[in-house]
């Protein structure tokens, strides 16, 4: 709402000083967005006082003419505009002015026309976006006063403030409620123009009274509470004067011509839509006018004034006759019955529609108009006769014309003031302050509500005016007065209650665990994309999997975003992919989040949270001390081991997975992890084709995990084991084997055959030689260490054991011993 | 020469050995020479039996003399080049501090994440819980039980994200569905009043969406953090004290905050909180828009049908909300030039946190 601070003083005493007036408004409630100095735009353009004025030597219709701009020189100029002439005042666009044009701007340069210099230019309403009107130079009056800047003159200085107004407050989309609102801040007084506007039109009333040429109906009360006819006879469409055209531009309108300015100039200063009709397209044969407020029907279809054919639904409103509809109710109006220069009367509406259609309406075509912006928030219907009384005298009197006697009024459903208490002692204990009551009840008139003692002690009985919808309840009203007292002056306190514990759910502590641990293992967290290309799924070579169905959403923002992720490696790819490409070839990074994946016939989709990670290059450049190996299989699953650890997982082990199971992983370096025998998720390295999918270097190693079935798993501690007091003894041992015996069954053989003197199996070598070892078979050397709990182990007691456990693995895996 | 005489020779020349030696295993050589089992003066001794009897006090004593003499020599000695020994080796031993140390890599926290652990931690010391809630959302607990029915006009303040809704129902506004990307954690609130026993006392973090394009400024999903208090006795004063603690705790102790009026469907009265700037101290600069302020959350007493239609009862309890934009925070905090530097995972951004 864009309110301009010369049309408010009208009604209410503005503070002199803006900032402080925009810092007061802010704090009340009403965002201030812009601070606009009207006519700043305009820079350059000067009053002008034509001097003298001669036909162009060399043109039949061009003139020569120098002007009086106020400096000591007068500027000569080529003009060829028809209404110029000697001894008026013009708007002169001098050298370097930036007039407003449809491409942004045009700039004012010293040039030649046929010969003769030319330095600026004489101005029309149009050139400085200031009307429609292009038949000439703008002839401003004779008192204008010479090389004034004209933004100057024009808003004599008007400052328009570009306000948010919240949804709850439709009274604040006014002149008049702003200034009821300026006079609640400031507790000073407002004077309303309604009532004296609405007399004004017993002076223009003439002809037969208007309900014998219009008939209403309206179909369905809860669409239209109200709606009001009347006519206006005899009017000249034309420029509306200074005044309004000023008025409606500074509330943020064009000004179109003197009817359609009165409606918007009622509309801005009142909030109440209006629209007028060319009374002669609506007219039947009978010669009379049949006004139907009807729902549209499916399909129906409608030309709104800007020209767009739209397809019309039930749920949309249309005011008709019984030919054709003629407005779409509340939103805009039609094509077909629009005010054109030769239309001479004119039906105008003033009427309300029901928010929720009008709503609905304008989201469903994309159309929002100041009528629907209006309308969907709430329009006052009591007020409507006399709105519409203060507009049709106002149109007689700029447009010329009379106005029909009387109104036409259907007025199926009257809006009530609601009547409600206010109780300063709940209130203050819930604010926690101590506002006096003489303070609430002045605010509270202030705003239009009527408030008297309740016959219960230390209570007011308010009436809230009709034109704050939002005002329903007890605690609408505290807000009223809390806003207005000031937040700023509620001293800060905390709760004091005893009963309150902070606690973290154990899915937070998992995570935090989870966090920790990556961290811990050099990993950085990152965030991708919820929405991704619903191809990732195929270009990670999952589609074969069971993933469930992707969601979609009605309305991406772009395709490539028009889905809910099923994985969070996409994401993750493509910021490998973005720092390979960015010269940063060392990558580890990981994402907590959630994926999601839906079924036919459900209404909400599952959410799933994950973790998952990737690695690329090493963990850092190789340093002055120190190698780094590039990143393979193990380092992903040593990170994996090392969440096992910190969320004491049981029974854990790493299952090789196929390339059935696992096609996006490279089929020999993928693995699913579980505990106790429960999938918990799988680490691997990318495939290479899924890689270049994502345009990203393999090798890359990922995990992907999910956090549920970790949280599920996890222990919140690990057993205690009793520290050894004994001595070990450390036998190493080497096995060569075949490649596919593997090290789990190495393990599993070694633990059972070991008993209980056999306190831990530690894998320390592999070796590979086809000479020395064998072809297709591998060196696999354990240390593997002996102890009892209570005694010191003999050598004897150590060398029964160890034959025992070397006769286990070679008679189970076929194993040779390694000398 | 006289034994006596020998000894007093012997003496002389193992001291000057003694003197002369180079390190602490030359003097360990001399000591085994003349100390050791076959040492030279060892010989003397053992060889006492064979001293003629008259002479043996006088040998005796020069022996003796000669023994603590040298032992006493080699002590010194010893303790003198075992130092210098030492210095020379730690001499030796000295490295560039300056070069870099052998650390293996710390990971990183998301600088999102780790504004929300700050956050989070500061509730959780004033006795507040932490939840979470589903990214997708009925419009029910989106906007519904928030007090904004289907056509209320503070929908259009939010793009929102509508998801295909699979059961067969349908939306009265084309191109919507009952199922969305919430818009806001404040659904946290209703399903922490319909979840929880009171007193509530929960903050709820989490990713919400909205449809607005990725831009420096904006990004269509990004992290709120949403609060509630609901319980007997709490006012309006509580709420600022509150957000006035919180925001001190995270943004430090000098700045301050200020309540503007505002309106959300779910709070009555409902306010925008600025906290001044850092850049100016409140001056007014570029960061602030001149105004000294900057725009950090929304907050307001829980509106009583919010609360009534979780069942609870408004007059015996009241209650307080709040939702802060994590990366609003967050660019408030480290300057952020461009919020899309939090989506796309470059290491040289991730490494700076």
């Amino acid at each position: 709402m864009k309110l301009s601070l010369i049309w408010a003083a009208d009604y209410v005493d503005v503070p002199a000083d803006t900032q402080a007036f925009c810092d007061r408004l802010d704090l009340t409630g009403t965002g201030v967005e812009g601070v606009e100095k009207l006519g700043s735009a305009l820079e350059g353009v000067v009053v002008g006082h034509v001097l003298t004025c001669a036909e162009h030597p060399d043109s039949d219709h061009m003139h020569v003419v120098t002007v009086d701009v106020g400096e000591e020189e007068p500027l000569q100029i080529v003009c060829g505009a028809p209404n110029i002439a000697a001894d008026i005042k013009v708007p002169v666009a001098t050298v370097g002015a930036v007039l407003p044009s449809a491409d942004g701007g045009f700039k004012i340069k010293k040039s030649k026309l046929r010969g003769v210099v030319s330095c600026g230019m004489c101005c029309s309403r149009r050139e400085l976006g200031q009307g429609n009107d292009h038949d000439g130079i703008w002839v401003l009056p004779e008192d204008a006063p010479t090389g004034m800047a004209f933004s100057e003159y024009l808003g004599q200085g008007d400052i328009v403030l570009d306000l948010e107004i919240t949804p709850n407050r439709p009274d604040c989309l006014s002149v008049v409620g702003l200034a009821r609102e300026i006079g609640a801040m400031y507790q000073t007084p407002v004077a309303f123009p309604l009532q004296a506007d609405a007399a004004k039109l017993d002076g223009f009333t003439a002809g037969e009274p208007v309900a014998d040429s219009v008939q209403l109906t309206i179909t369905d009360p809860d669409r239209c509470q109200r709606y009001t006819a009347r006519i206006i006879e005899g009017v000249q469409v034309g420029p509306s004067p200074d005044w309004l055209a000023e008025r409606v531009m500074a509330a943020g309108a064009r000004s179109i011509n003197n009817v359609v300015d009165v409606t918007n100039y009622i509309m801005f200063l009142y909030g109440q839509p209006l629209h007028a009709f060319d009374y002669d397209t609506l007219k039947g044969e009978d010669g009379t006018v049949k006004v139907i407020v009807r729902p549209a029907e499916d399909g129906e279809e409608f030309t709104t004034l800007d020209g767009v054919d739209r397809i019309l639904t039930s749920d949309m409103t249309v005011i008709a006759t019984p030919k054709s509809a003629v407005a779409l109710a509340g939103v805009m109006g039609g094509l077909c019955s629009e005010v054109e220069d030769h239309t001479t009367t004119i039906l105008l509406e003033t009427a309300t529609f029901s928010r929720a259609h009008t709503s609905r309406t304008s989201r469903n075509l994309g159309l929002i108009s100041e009528a629907s912006m209006r309308y969907e928030r709430g329009v006052d219907d009591v007020p409507i006769a006399d709105i519409s009384a203060a507009a049709a005298a106002l149109m007689a009197e700029v447009c010329g014309g009379t106005v029909r006697p009387g109104i036409v009024d259907l007025y199926p459903i009257k809006s009530e003031p609601v009547s409600l208490i206010f109780r300063p002692q709940r209130f203050n204990a819930m604010m926690g302050a101590d506002i006096p009551v003489d303070f609430v009840v002045d605010i509270l008139e202030r705003l239009g509500c009527q408030v008297k003692p309740s016959a219960e002690e230390g209570v007011l009985d308010v009436v809230a005016p009709t034109f704050r919808p939002d005002l329903e309840r007890e605690i609408d009203l505290y807000e009223e007065v809390v806003r207005l007292w000031g937040m700023d002056r509620i001293a800060p306190t905390l709760p004091a209650s005893p009963e309150r514990v902070g606690m973290r759910e154990r899915s937070e502590v998992v995570r935090s665990i989870v966090n920790d641990t990556l961290r811990a293992s050099g990993m950085n967290e990152t965030m991708t994309y919820s929405f991704v290309e619903p191809a990732d799924v195929a270009a990670m070579r999952m589609d074969g999997l069971d993933l469930g169905m992707p969601v979609e959403l009605l309305n991406p923002l772009n395709a490539d975003q028009s889905v809910m992720r099923q994985t969070i490696l996409p994401g993750l790819l493509r910021s490998v992919s973005y720092n390979q490409h960015h010269d940063t070839k060392n990558i580890q990074l990981y994402e907590i989040g959630t994926v999601f994946s839906t079924a036919s016939g459900r209404k909400k989709p599952k959410e799933r949270t994950r973790v998952a990670g990737v690695l690329a290059g090493a963990m850092r450049e190789d340093g002055w001390n120190q190698h780094q190996a590039p990143f393979d299989f193990f380092d992903g699953k040593g990170i994996v081991e090392n969440l096992v650890r910190e969320l004491a997982l049981p029974k854990v082990r790493f299952k090789e997975l196929s390339a059935e199971e696992a096609p996006q992983l490279q089929p020999g370096r993928a693995a699913q992890m579980l505990s106790g025998g429960t999938p918990i998720g799988w680490v691997g390295e990318i495939h290479p084709l899924v890689a270049a999918a994502f345009d990203a270097e393999a090798p890359i190693v990922a995990f992907d995990l999910d956090m549920v079935a970790l949280e599920k798993a996890s222990r919140p501690a690990r057993d205690y084991v009793d520290v050894p007091t004994f001595p070990s003894v450390e036998v190493d041992q080497a096995f060569v084997v075949a490649e596919d015996v593997t090290h789990e069954k190495m393990e599993q053989v070694m633990t059972s055959a070991g008993g209980k003197l056999l306190e831990e199996v530690a894998l320390f070598d592999v070796y590979r030689d086809d000479e020395r070892v064998g072809a297709g078979k591998k060196s696999m050397a354990y240390r593997l260490i002996y102890r009892a709990p209570d005694r010191t182990l003999t050598t004897e007691e150590v060398d029964k054991a160890h034959a025992k456990l070397v006769k286990k693995v070679q008679s189970a895996t076929g194993a040779e011993v390694r000398g | 020469m006289t034994i006596v005489e020998e000894l007093g020779s012997l003496k002389s020349s193992v001291l000057a050995d003694i003197a002369s030696a180079q390190d602490t295993q030359a003097l360990e050589a001399i000591r085994v020479a003349v100390l050791g089992k076959s040492g030279t003066l060892t010989a003397y001794l053992r060889n006492m039996g064979s001293v003629p009897k008259e002479q043996k006090a006088e040998v005796g004593r020069a022996v003796n003399e000669a023994r603590e003499a040298v032992e006493a020599a080699l002590e010194v000695a010893k303790a003198d080049l075992s130092a210098r020994e030492l210095a020379a080796a730690i001499a030796s031993d000295a490295v560039d501090v300056t070069l870099p140390g052998r650390a293996q890599q710390i990971g990183t926290r998301h600088l999102i994440n780790g504004m929300i652990d700050e956050i989070s931690q500061v509730f959780l010391g004033l006795g507040y819980s932490v939840i979470e809630g589903p990214e997708v959302e009925t419009d029910y607990y989106n906007f519904e039980a928030l007090n904004a029915p289907p056509d209320h006009p503070s929908r259009s303040m939010q793009d929102t994200f509508y998801v295909k809704d699979l059961s067969g129902e349908s939306s009265a506004v084309k191109g919507e569905s009952d199922v969305l990307l919430r818009t806001q954690t404040s659904g946290a609130q209703v399903h922490a009043m319909e979840d929880r026993t009171l007193p509530i006392y929960v903050i709820a973090p989490g990713k919400v969406y909205r449809r607005d394009v990725a831009d420096p400024s904006h990004l269509p999903q990004f992290h709120q953090i949403e609060g509630l208090v609901v319980d007997k006795g709490i006012t309006f004063g509580d709420l600022k004290g509150t957000l006035d603690f919180a925001c001190k705790a995270i943004f430090g102790p000098e700045r301050r905050t200020r309540f503007r009026a505002h309106y959300f469907p779910f709070t009555e009265p409902s306010a925008e909180v600025d906290v001044s700037c850092a850049v100016c101290n409140g001056e007014g600069c570029r960061m602030c828009k001149g105004t000294g302020w900057l725009e950090l959350l929304g907050c307001g007493m829980v509106d009583p049908n919010v609360l009534q239609m979780s069942g609870i009862d408004a007059e015996v309890y009241s209650g307080f909300a709040f939702g802060l934009g994590v990366e609003r925070a967050a660019c408030l905090k480290y300057n952020v030039p461009d919020l899309r530097m939090l989506l796309e995972g470059d290491m040289r951004f991730l490494r700076q946190f």
